[in-house]
């Protein structure tokens, strides 16, 4: 291998790749404080950097630029104040960006002039707002004032009417002097049922008195002291009122009501209320008085009416002008309030951008640390080393943007602290980056399954979801996601779209792959393609129902994929069965092979060569001497023509091997084969030897890295020297800064103590996990047989129990019945066989690269570099909203 | 024909392989793909040859009881 290609394994490339993460650097930058902001902003638009926290030891309220991060928290208050009164009132809100604002960077001067104008919007926008309100209550008041007066002529209108007509039987409304309650407590009784109105008083006493007071209705009150109280209430308290104000009045009462046909929509409430104009007649004041209370208490609001119907006229005709009136005013004051709120539409999305970018900026500030004698800042944060350049150029143009010639200083510093992993993903890799991710970010410098992932998880996937007609279907599907994605992008900010459109290239790979395997499974929608000949002949002249024919041999091999002669065989699932089974060991060794040997990029990088000798290399004997010893008998078994005959005409083998029974005789009675099961001269001891391998790397594995450490420990013990103490400190002021120099610190150096004991049980879960993990792992890949089983099975079943009888059919129907059939397959196809059968197929190949693959060789204990950028900061606001 | 089939195509996805290390020299990311082009590659040999091999030499002959006699 070349020198470059080294250099690429050990990680020291300079090219950027996602085989490792980037190089990291700590830079330290000294910013005169007249820039900072402009500065800060540069980053934010590059996003390259990652501010560490210079003072996590002061709390969020003591920091310098509180107060800034405080105007700018009022002035997004005010904003979105003005954006829900946009929702409210139904104003349109401009997607549009004001580039030349947002993107540049701004003076303060601007900031100022930006904030006065929201307050203003602010402040007139409150204030019409305040005005509408009021009006509404005023209105409502009227409108509720209207009512009641209208309900309760009619109500008055209709007790006339009935004493007028003098009826006694029909529904009257009298008054009768209860011989018990005296004249003060004379209940009131009447009992009107006419179908939206109703009246409660007390039947009881109706029934024990015949005497009978008909009194003038108008005159109520001044007759016999009997005053009423009117008012309106929402409609489902109606009969709370009337039960209360029955019981706590004793009967003495007579309430009536009338529900008022239209909703009255209340400010108060998000909803127009249903409501009932009601009238309560009492006697006497203290009656009333409580009455009143009552009524107040359960919501209702009282209205004065007069008892002389041509004052209630004139009282109806004045409030409907002054309802008019009011309606004006508040039709004005509605335009006058969209007329503000358009202005603010045009301009709020800038301004919230805006906010949001300089309140990210003063709480990145915070982080530094201020520098009083020199009037600069001081910040430190991780990077690429391949962006410093990048980053300089930003600093560059920030000092123009400031007019300040004071320039800013980038200082790389040296240190031995862990740095955030980057790793730069294109659109194609983002999503499997986040699969790995999500079982854990790699360290830094550690080899990133991501690289791997890219290709071995579509195809893992497509062994379980081998279908040429589904992976058609699913490649389809994502192609048009990826054609149209920009215009798709849309879908990103659905909540559940956005799985399937960030994961578009993952089910793209996932789409081709399956069409591969499909085309070698030989199924299209579970259907066989001849493609080419066929080895197998059926005869023509034997066959009919139940009779069992043998296909016979032609000589030739299918070229691509399974003969299709086996699909309408009753013992296919034999063949298929072994033969996926097969595969998916066969698959799995080598997938579990490669994450092994990426153990020797991670050992090289790391310089750890003792993981190479005593680490990588047993564990690779041992794989190979059960399971690679499997894979070698099930090739063998398969390029062996078990039924030739020599020349004499005898069968050269006795019969084909069970490759099973040999690995499980492997263990159990080593060095012996049976004749019969004997595949080549030798096998015996060749079994021998490497069931004695197997078992002489499992104390390999165990002792020597630990005792190997050991003896080192003890030599440099021996030899005088101690450990390097902790906290040696990289003063960088070579240029002299003086004393606020922030000081690198050395982290202790990661040699802990040496304790022998925690390294044995370490390394004796390691062995352990790993002996025994090599054959559970290699089992664990079945899964890849089980699902494409299944899978295959399920879109048989689909296919002939929809589809196919209606194919099979005869008569007139048979069109109509064709699409019906065709239409349930087709969805039954999407919604089953790709949409749920794919979900499983795609979480069993996600565990086999988690666990399987992953726990091969990956640590996976890094912390992801999260740079500081405007475009995350805006996406995480524009989430919350 | 026969098994010497594997071999051969087998020499050719790895003359493949060893020709994808050498392009992608204008990418942004080379090594990305490469390593798609050479694990592209050496599944889909694998898989097929695996296919090849289980029917080189079959030890089950297909049935069928369903068929229908030609007349």
């Amino acid at each position: 291998m070349s020198s470059r290609g080294w250099g690429l394994l050990r990680g020291r490339q300079k090219t950027a790749s996602i085989f490792r993460s980037e190089v990291m650097s700590l830079v330290q930058l000294y910013i005169p404080s007249d820039v900072a902001r402009y500065a800060v902003s540069q980053l934010g638009e590059i996003g390259l950097v990652q501010f560490r926290d210079l003072n996590s030891e002061v709390s969020a309220f003591q920091r310098s630029f509180v107060s800034d991060v405080r105007r700018f928290d009022e002035i997004e208050r005010k904003l979105r104040y003005l954006h829900g009164q946009l929702e409210r009132s139904g104003v349109d809100v401009y997607e549009f960006l004001d580039d030349g604002f947002v993107g540049s960077s701004r003076g303060p001067r601007d900031i100022d002039d930006m904030e006065e104008r929201i307050s203003a919007h602010d402040d007139r926008v409150q204030r019409l707002t305040a005005a509408y309100k009021n009006l509404q209550l005023k209105r409502l008041e009227l409108l509720e004032n209207k009512y009641v007066l209208e309900e309760v002529s009619s109500l008055f209108s209709e007790m006339s009417g009935r004493q007028a007509t003098g009826g006694p039987r029909g529904g009257r409304a009298s008054v009768a002097t209860g011989a018990t309650g005296g004249l003060d407590a004379a209940p009131l009784l009447a009992r009107v049922d006419t179908s939206s109105r109703r009246s409660i008083g007390s039947l009881d006493a109706v029934r024990g008195h015949d005497a009978e007071i008909d009194i003038e209705v108008g005159d109520v009150g001044r007759d016999i002291n009997v005053g009423f109280i009117a008012g309106v209430i929402p409609r489902e308290r109606i009969a709370t009122l009337e039960r209360v104000l029955w019981r706590s009045l004793r009967g003495n009462m007579f309430l009536n009501y009338v529900d008022i046909e239209d909703p009255i929509s209340d400010p108060k409430q998000e909803e127009p209320v249903y409501k009932s104009a009601f009238i309560v007649f009492a006697h006497g004041a203290s009656l009333r008085d409580r009455a009143t209370k009552i009524a107040e208490s359960l919501g209702a609001t009282l209205y004065q009416v007069d008892s002389s119907a041509e004052r209630r006229q004139e009282d109806l005709i004045d409030t409907m002008s002054r309802l008019d009136d009011l309606q004006q005013i508040l039709e004005n004051n509605a335009a006058a309030r969209v007329n503000e709120l358009t202005g603010v539409s045009e301009q709020i999305n800038t301004w919230f951008a805006v906010v949001r970018k300089e309140k990210a900026i003063y709480h990145t500030l915070n982080l530094f640390n201020y520098d009083a004698n020199r009037n600069c800042l001081i910040a430190e944060g991780w990077c690429a080393t391949n962006d410093i350049p990048a980053i300089q150029s930003a600093l560059h143009l920030a000092t123009e943007d400031a007019g300040s010639n004071v320039p800013t200083v980038l200082q790389e510093l040296r240190t031995t602290k862990e740095p955030p992993t980057f790793i730069r993903t294109n659109k194609f890799t983002d999503g499997f980056q986040n699969i790995v991710d999500a079982y854990g970010v790699p360290k830094a410098g550690e080899v990133n399954p991501g690289l791997f992932t890219c290709i071995t998880f579509p195809f893992l996937f497509a062994l379980m979801f081998g279908d040429l007609g589904h992976g058609a279907l699913m490649t389809l599907g994502a192609a048009l996601l990826c054609v149209y994605e920009q215009r798709l992008a849309w879908l990103a900010k659905s909540e559940s779209l956005r799985m399937f459109y960030s994961g578009r290239y993952i089910v793209l790979l996932m789409g081709l792959f399956s069409m591969f395997t499909g085309l070698l499974y030989n199924d299209l929608f579970s259907r066989a393609m001849p493609l080419f000949r066929s080895g197998w002949a059926w005869p023509a002249d034997r066959g009919g129902e139940g009779v069992t024919v043998e296909a016979t041999r032609l000589g030739g091999v299918y070229p691509i994929g399974i003969d299709p002669a086996w699909h309408h065989a009753s013992n296919s699932l034999l063949f298929t069965n072994s033969y996926k089974m097969k595969m998916s060991i066969v698959l799995g060794v080598v997938h579990m092979t490669l994450g092994i040997c990426l153990q020797v990029p991670n050992a090289l990088h790391f310089r750890k060569r003792i993981n190479i000798i005593h680490v990588f290399v047993p564990q690779v004997i041992f794989l190979f001497s059960i399971f690679g010893y499997l894979v070698f008998a099930i090739l063998f078994k398969w390029s062996t023509d078990w039924y030739a005959r020599d020349a004499a005409g005898e069968l050269t083998h006795i019969s084909p091997p069970s490759l099973l029974n040999m690995l499980i005789y492997m263990f159990l009675s080593p060095g012996h084969v049976s004749e019969s099961e004997r595949m080549f001269r030798g096998q015996a001891a060749l079994q021998t030897v490497l069931l004695l391998l197997a078992l002489a790397c499992v104390p390999w594995m165990l002792l020597v890295k630990p005792l190997i450490l050991r003896r080192e420990h003890q030599k440099i013990v021996s030899e005088g020297y101690g450990r390097i103490s902790s906290h040696v400190r990289a003063s960088s002021d070579g240029e002299g800064l003086g004393a606020a120099v922030i000081v690198a610190e050395q982290e202790e150096m990661e040699e802990d103590d040496f304790d022998f004991a925690d390294l044995m049980i370490n390394q004796s879960i390691h062995t352990i996990e790993f002996c025994l993990n090599s054959i559970s792992n290699t089992a664990s890949y079945l899964r890849l047989w089980a699902l494409s089983l299944a899978h295959a099975q399920l879109s048989e079943v689909l296919w002939t129990m929809t589809f196919m009888p209606t194919l099979k059919m005869s008569g007139s129907l048979q069109p109509a019945a064709i699409v019906c059939g065709f239409a349930v397959w087709f969805v039954l196809t999407v919604g089953i066989l790709i949409g749920m059968e794919g979900l499983s197929a795609f979480l069993h190949a996600l565990r086999l690269h988690w666990v399987e693959f992953n726990n091969k060789f990956y640590d996976g204990t890094g912390v992801k570099f999260e740079p500081f950028s405007f475009r995350a900061v805006l996406d995480e606001a524009e989430e919350q909203q | 024909m026969g098994g010497a089939l594997v071999f051969w195509v087998g020499v050719l996805i790895c003359g493949l392989c060893a020709g994808a290390l050498f392009t992608f020299k204008g990418m942004s990311d080379p090594t990305l793909w490469r390593t798609c082009t050479i694990l592209t590659l050496s599944c889909c040999y694998l898989m097929w040859a695996i296919t090849y091999l289980a029917q080189l030499h079959p030890v089950i002959v297909p049935k069928r009881d369903d068929l229908r006699i030609d007349l």
